[in-house]
């Protein structure tokens, strides 16, 4: 067998979720960096591991590397707050419109202060 | 890096391993935290914004849906909720591809076992129905149905790879919670119901089929879909689990089983993967094919309490190319198995109660219950 490749691309149209499909595209960019970020974390977390025990690290130490349930776990609590940082402006606009929010702009605050 | 359930799982790198947790994760707080926030932005800024606009309430799906895509945090979640989808394919593509050559190696060697006392059919000349062809179901690039090389596996690999990410792992280590979860309704609801002769239509990889054969081991188990990569997949697989299953590739709309083969027929999640005509077919056939007495169990997709619920069911329809499974918000599923043949009093649509795999076993979940497509013949 030679080297089979698989698709990447699903049949179907893409649907568009902004008024612009550029924002589509640097939106799904920007999410794809959001993730690659958290892989990069978890990567240097195996790294800091290895080192503090075998006080040098090889690529197969790396790959070899399984974190024990412990290690899983709190991996799992970093990456989830990592990920609620992150999008940390959705839960600001939730809190925002559950609240009622602040509807009043700068210029009408502002004049209340003179 | 990671713990495999069986040897029909594609070896993940340390950072393939990092992204499917990622994945997960994401998906989690999407549903957890992003997603109950746009009931709140619906019901104190879009509706009451929609209603001083048009001067009248929201009335249907269709007003739902056209003021919500315009909402900015509606429109956040909707996207990131598809590229999470895509990113999860994504995720299990690579290590797939780069160990393909090897799972399909397992699944020959599977295929010769004599000792193992399951098979497998194939029919290449079987036509795949145009609702697995017109666009990849799930956004699963190539789908169910698609191959790339002899033999081919790894549309059924990818498909219990995404499993867990898709859903964090509610159906379990093995990927048979839906399965179990209809077995534990079936034994509640039809307790004197011994079956000795059952059919999984749509079974995919097979994952809800297993829990069958392990509920009613003195009982012959046959599974059917349209997909060969699945089948040649769910043939290995259950191979590893020791459950012996009759694989066979045939669409359940008209299979080659004689009439009364069965006393029992299943599915998990499919009716809403087809067609109108298919699907009235599919109920048909299973009349055809049962035993007097028997019993047809379909579980499927909960199809929502009011206008907000039901688009968010409808999401997967727009977004993740579930086609069909709009048809299914309004319909009414006892009237469509009564037009197929089933007696009146016989074809009712009842409700199981979702169990979700927590730690290191399933409990049953308070909030949530599966539609079960329930007909007697």
């Amino acid at each position: 067998m030679t080297d089979p490749k698989l698709a990447r691309v699903a049949k179907g149209k893409r649907p568009q979720y902004f008024s612009d499909p550029a924002t589509d595209k640097l939106f799904a960019i920007v999410m794809s960096l959001v993730a690659e970020l958290s892989v990069t974390r978890d990567r240097l977390d195996t790294l800091e591991r290895v080192l503090a025990r075998n006080g040098s690290v090889s690529l197969d130490d790396v790959e070899a590397y399984t974190p024990d349930p412990q290690v899983a776990a709190k991996r799992e609590a970093k990456r989830t707050a990592y990920i609620e940082r992150v999008f940390r402006v959705m839960q600001m606009e939730l809190e925002e419109v559950d609240s009622g929010g602040s509807t009043k702009s700068f210029e009408e605050v502002y004049k209340t202060l003179l | 890096m990671n713990s495999k359930a069986h040897e029909m799982l594609p070896d993940t790198n340390h950072d393939e391993q990092a992204m499917q947790e990622y994945v997960r994760c994401w998906r989690r707080h999407l549903a957890h935290k992003v997603l109950p926030g746009a009931k709140v932005v619906y019901e104190k800024r879009v509706r009451p914004d929609f209603v001083i606009q048009e001067k009248r309430d929201l009335e249907s799906i269709k007003d739902v849906r056209q003021a919500m895509t315009k909402d900015g945090y509606y429109q956040f979640w909707s996207a990131m909720q598809r590229r999470s989808q895509e990113m999860m394919w994504e995720s299990v593509i690579d290590p797939t591809e780069r160990n393909l050559e090897n799972l399909v190696d397992v699944f020959e060697r599977a295929e010769k076992d004599n000792a193992y006392e399951g098979s497998l059919s194939l029919d290449p000349e079987l036509e795949i129905p145009k609702y697995h062809t017109a666009v990849d179901i799930h956004i699963q690039p190539g789908a169910y149905h698609s191959e790339f090389c002899k033999d081919d596996v790894s549309a059924g690999v990818l498909y219990e790879a995404g499993l867990p990410i898709y859903i964090d792992g509610m159906l379990g280590p093995d990927s048979d919670g839906l399965g179990e979860n209809l077995v534990r309704f079936h034994g509640e609801r039809f307790p004197d119901h011994r079956p000795v002769k059952i059919l999984d239509v749509g079974c995919a990889v097979g994952n809800s089929t297993l829990p069958w054969k392990r509920a009613f081991p003195e009982a012959q188990v046959y599974a059917i879909d349209v997909a060969a990569p699945c089948l040649r997949y769910g043939h290995a697989r259950a191979r590893h689990y020791s459950l012996p299953v009759h694989f066979s590739q045939q669409n359940a709309e008209q299979t080659n089983f004689d009439d009364g083969s069965f006393d029992l027929i299943v599915s998990h999640l499919v009716l809403h993967e087809t067609s109108k005509p298919a699907m009235a077919n599919i109920l048909r056939e299973c009349l055809r094919l049962l035993r007097p007495g028997g019993l047809m169990l379909h579980l499927d997709i909960s199809r929502g309490e009011g206008i907000y619920d039901q688009f968010i069911y409808q999401w997967e329809t727009y977004n993740n190319n579930e086609t069909f499974s709009a048809f299914l918000t309004g319909a009414n599923l006892s009237h469509i198995g009564e037009q197929a043949g089933f007696e009146r009093g016989k074809v009712n649509v009842d409700s199981a109660q979702a169990i979700a795999f927590q730690v290191d076993e399933f409990k049953t979940m308070d909030d949530f219950a599966w539609p079960v497509l329930v007909g007697k013949k």
